[in-house]
């Protein structure tokens, strides 16, 4: 024993401390486990705020992507540059999508999986034809790059521009926009086609009958009027007049939209701005046609 | 977090050991008290195991001194001067504690932290170095002066 352990003996801690402590610990341990609790509720407020304007951003298309052979499809591209919707415009395009995974794989790898399927290598025979159609702010940098894609190389593609407007004029008649560009070039020449008509047909035949069209010459070159008064009658017969205003402007859009085509260069797309709807001016209109007509083959 | 249940051990097992280097360190009962919460809070956010009674007991002994050095650091500070503590304890102690804890009160602060692990908890030298996270021989030379200077306060019945 020593005198400093039987000093210290008698100084304890009273039991008013302690009961004081544990309460004191208790008021705390509530007192943090509300405060962890709103931390906790905080934070993941935060979280689901980023998380959900992330995901708002990314589910969000900004550009669009028609891909048209006899399968109509419609990809919806994000800003960086994956697809996050997918559409199809015919039985054959629906086929495809129940097949082939396109969602959330760059556009390039996923036009190339598109048209790499078998389901669409078979429609891919001499006759059918390839149309790629974009919508977009960057359409000139997306075209470059579907045109420098091997696969779209390959299968020959032909590729376009178009709106939104045309975009929401061609959903109106349940066609894909890239489609619907074609219908517009070839009621250009063809008065007489309507918009069932061309909802039959496949692209290799729209084609083929532009071809039709401008072989035989534009049936005199003063004619241009008169025709497009024809196709109003015809294409339009059971459209308002306000539904077909639109058509017009998609009409020019698609027309000038042939001269972004990847193989397509000596075509100076300049010559023809969008909003010049002057396509009853054969010598321009037929010029701007031949250039994307001869590429692609 | 501990538990509810811990905490109540806890409390049982150190609360005197505490509230014993709480009374080396401060002056009176409302920085004690004070002292006292706070490491037992501490207890409570130590998220950490323990590995044995023994390593529990040295964390509060850490804990607690520094605690009160912290405390101190803090109420050197204040404006007002408190209470003696010896004065309010001395009800409860006789004579011959008192003098013994004013001499021991009146040595410097490690000197007091040693002479207290050593002769109260028993806590041999190398623990005591361990604990304060001193060299050995630096605990040993505190013990050899501490006790001089007891010696000097309290004459011969000093062993």
């Amino acid at each position: 024993m020593n005198v400093i352990r039987d000093s210290m003996k008698d100084i304890r801690a009273s039991e008013e401390l302690k009961r004081n402590t544990l309460e004191y610990l208790k008021e705390q341990r509530r007192r943090g486990l509300k405060r962890l609790r709103r931390l906790t509720l905080a934070a993941a407020s935060i979280c689901l705020l980023i998380f959900a304007g992330g995901y708002m951003v990314y589910a969000r298309p900004v550009s669009y992507i028609s891909i048209d052979v006899n399968p109509s499809v419609e990809l919806g591209v994000n800003c960086f540059g994956r697809v996050v919707e997918a559409d199809a415009y015919n039985r054959d395009g629906r086929d495809i999508l129940d097949q082939v995974l396109l969602k959330n794989v760059p556009y390039l790898k996923a036009i190339g999986r598109l048209l790499g399927d078998e389901s669409v290598s078979g429609y891919l025979t001499r006759d059918s034809r390839v149309f790629i159609t974009v919508i977009s702010d960057s359409w000139e940098t997306m075209l470059k790059e579907i045109g420098r894609d091997e696969l779209s190389e390959k299968y020959g593609a032909q590729t376009y521009k178009s709106d939104l407007a045309s975009r929401e004029e061609a959903h109106r008649y349940e066609m894909s926009f890239g489609k619907y560009r074609a219908c517009l070039e070839l009621s250009q020449y063809d008065g007489t086609v309507t918009v069932e008509e061309c909802h039959r047909m496949s692209m290799g035949e729209i084609e083929d009958r532009i071809k039709t069209c401008k072989g035989h010459g534009n049936e005199g070159e003063g004619g241009g009027h008169q025709r497009r008064n024809q196709r109003r009658s015809n294409c339009q017969n059971s459209e308002s007049d306000e539904s077909f205003g639109s058509a017009e402007s998609g009409g020019d859009t698609g027309n000038d939209g042939s001269s972004g085509s990847a193989g397509d260069t000596g075509n100076d797309k300049s010559s023809k701005e969008p909003g010049n709807d002057e396509y009853d001016d054969d010598a321009g209109s037929y010029g701007s046609h031949e250039g994307h007509h001869g590429h692609g083959h | 977090m501990k538990s509810e249940e811990d905490l109540n051990r806890a409390m049982e097992a150190y609360a005197d050991m505490v509230r014993r280097i709480c009374f080396l360190h401060l002056k009176n009962k409302y920085d004690t008290e004070d002292v006292f919460q706070n490491v037992y809070l501490k207890y409570l956010l130590y998220d950490k195991p323990f590995e044995s009674g023994e390593h529990e007991k040295a964390w509060f002994v850490r804990v607690a001194i520094n605690a009160c050095t912290d405390h101190l650091r803090y109420a050197s500070r204040r404006k007002w001067v408190p209470l003696d503590l010896i004065e309010e304890e001395r009800e409860v102690l006789d004579d011959t504690s008192s003098e013994v804890l004013e001499a021991v009160l009146s040595l410097p602060e490690k000197y007091r932290n040693v002479i207290y692990l050593h002769y109260y908890e028993d806590y041999p030298a190398v623990e005591i170095a361990r604990i304060l996270g001193k060299k050995e021989n630096t605990v040993y030379s505190w013990l050899s002066r501490a006790r001089e200077l007891l010696r000097e306060r309290l004459g011969g019945e000093w062993v």
